[in-house]
């Protein structure tokens, strides 16, 4: 049964529930009936193009502002040396850069409807049962 | 050239447009650009293209490293995909036309084979020199850069990466045939190289370091030059065996080169440095380095880049007797002007860097490079362009636009 109305209502419920603003993110995925946690450098590694198992990472576009948090506290790099390692990496067919999504609640449907997809959402944000915690910052 | 690479920016600009870019779910379009444009401090040589003129209002004044290009990647399976780029640029010493043409080959996620037209993986951008967008330099140093001819190839590699606690490994290798009519210094000449093959090896450490070894080696090099080919000829039939030999480019070269880099929120620095070991008499063997490090300002990075090369050439000594005949006299003078044209490329320099990325996938960078070369060799200038007395020391100014889309 398609329920299109039910993204947009559990997103209003969390955006109701995270009124003030995090300065952290949680790392979460869509991992079915598995529970695991992981290393921040396993998931820098991840969302850097290394191996990753049956795990996708999918990212906020830039300029989004828990994109740049993520970056900063998980990646450590800058948003300008990832769009350049991503054009090295894409020009020498040697790597894609992950999904991309354009907003926060893009990044939840992704994740609930993808499988095996490793995103990440402000902290403070109520994470649904069904997906995973893998990391928080702070 | 100057027309093609204006409709190949209008192209650019057409295919970026999200209405082709989503148009066909498993072909994806993208591409890079760049403006580049400099000023030499003197009249007294030209370097790398650049003398001391300079017209912004004129296309022909940008550098020949302004270029453009079109890459079309079409995933055929979940494990097989072709790749397609086509380059166009502004440089009299290069062809413009497909750059890589590919295919691709991903069994796993741990492997990939691709095969067809590829570009070589020297140095750490080597693979990407073209996409300034990659890296901080307007130029990269052009000590350790401009000194790999054998920059593309047709052939095979196979890169296998795994994981170990933190870190990330990548082995790779790499195996063809190189055929290119190239420009070195003001000489045409045609290059044919068989067997041309490579090993890499990558470790990322996780932490924002890591560490690259590589080697190429080109077993079976053949360097066609009509004029050298005559002279050889000559030394040969005037019984001058040991001195056609010597002046022969046919031979093999070995190349190691060893990357370091640090990448972090604040600072990055990378350093690289290779060696060339040739078996021809008349090439020369090459070491040479670069130290460059940098800080992040906001979208600004500043960076300083330190870089030396240094050349030993094998003596050619010319054994032809002068003032016995004509013929005679032609040959020495061959021999004579061949040694002068030889690339002795000794050159320190220093520069200063500045790239702002003001926009996502946009970048523009200032650079000022202080040129120490070595009087009495090429030191990377034209060689036809040195005059009479020139020290080697100038200063390059330059300017870029990047953009990938």
């Amino acid at each position: 049964m398609k329920r299109s109305w039910l993204y947009p209502a559990i997103l209003t419920g969390m955006l109701l529930f995270s009124a003030n603003v995090s300065a952290q993110v949680v790392v979460v995925a869509n991992l079915g009936e598995k529970n695991t946690s992981m290393k921040k450098a396993e998931i820098r590694n991840l969302f850097m193009g290394g191996i990753g198992g049956q795990l996708d990472p999918v990212t906020l576009s830039p300029g989004i502002r828990e994109r740049h948090m993520f970056n900063t506290l998980i990646v450590g790099l800058t948003e300008s040396r990832i769009q350049s390692y991503w054009a090295q990496m894409r020009f020498s067919g040697r790597n894609h850069e992950p999904v991309e999504v354009e907003s926060v609640e893009a990044m939840l449907r992704y994740l609930l409807e993808n499988e095996g997809s490793v995103g990440y959402l402000p902290a403070d944000f109520p994470v649904p049962r069904s997906l995973t915690v893998l990391y928080t910052t702070g | 050239m100057a027309v093609s690479l204006w409709h190949l920016f209008a192209v650019c600009s057409l295919v970026s447009s999200p209405v082709l870019g989503s148009a066909q779910e498993n072909l994806h379009i993208s591409g890079f650009t760049r403006l580049v444009g400099g000023v030499l401090g003197t009249d007294e040589a030209r370097y790398q293209g650049y003398d001391d003129s300079v017209s912004v209002s004129s296309f022909s004044s940008v550098s020949s490293f302004s270029l453009a290009a079109v890459q079309a990647d079409y995933q055929f399976t979940d494990y097989l995909s072709g790749s397609a780029q086509v380059l166009y640029h502004s440089s009299e010493n290069r062809d413009s036309g497909i750059e890589w043409l590919y295919l691709s080959f991903e069994p796993t996620e741990a492997l990939q084979l691709k095969a067809g037209r590829l570009r070589t993986p020297a140095l750490f951008y080597s693979d990407v020199q073209d996409v300034g967008y990659a890296y901080p330099w307007v130029l990269a140093p052009q000590q350790l850069y401009s000194a790999y001819i054998f920059t593309r190839y047709e052939g095979a590699n196979l890169r296998y990466r795994f994981a170990w606690d933190n870190m990330q490994f990548e082995l790779e290798g790499y195996w063809g045939h190189f055929d290119d009519e190239i420009s070195s210094g003001d000489l045409s000449l045609n290059l044919h190289v068989e067997n041309l093959n490579g090993l890499i090896g990558l470790v990322r450490f996780g932490n924002g370091l890591s560490i690259r070894l590589a080697t190429m080696h080109a077993p079976e090099t053949d360097i066609n030059m009509v004029q050298l080919d005559l002279l050889q000829q000559g030394l040969q039939v005037a019984g001058f065996e040991k001195l056609a030999r010597m002046v022969s480019l046919e031979g093999s070269s070995r190349n190691y080169m060893a990357s370091i880099s640090y990448e972090g929120l604040e600072w990055f620095a990378t350093a690289e440095g290779t060696t060339l070991d040739s078996e021809i008499d008349a090439l020369a063997e090459l070491q040479s380095y670069y130290v460059m490090a940098g800080r992040y300002l906001g979208d600004f990075q500043v960076f300083a880049t330190l870089a030396a090369s240094s050349y030993s050439l094998n003596e050619i000594n010319n054994t032809i007797p002068p003032g016995l005949s004509p013929e005679l006299d032609q040959l020495y003078y061959g021999v004579e002007i061949l040694k002068a044209t030889l690339l002795t490329d000794e050159l320190r320099s220093f520069s200063l860097g500045t790239r702002w990325d003001f926009r996502p996938s946009m970048a523009l960078k200032a650079e000022i490079t202080w040129l120490d070369g070595e009087p009495g060799k090429s030191s990377f200038y034209d060689v036809t362009s040195i005059q009479e007395g020139f020290d080697r020391d100038t200063t390059l100014y330059q300017v870029a636009w990047e953009w990938v889309f």
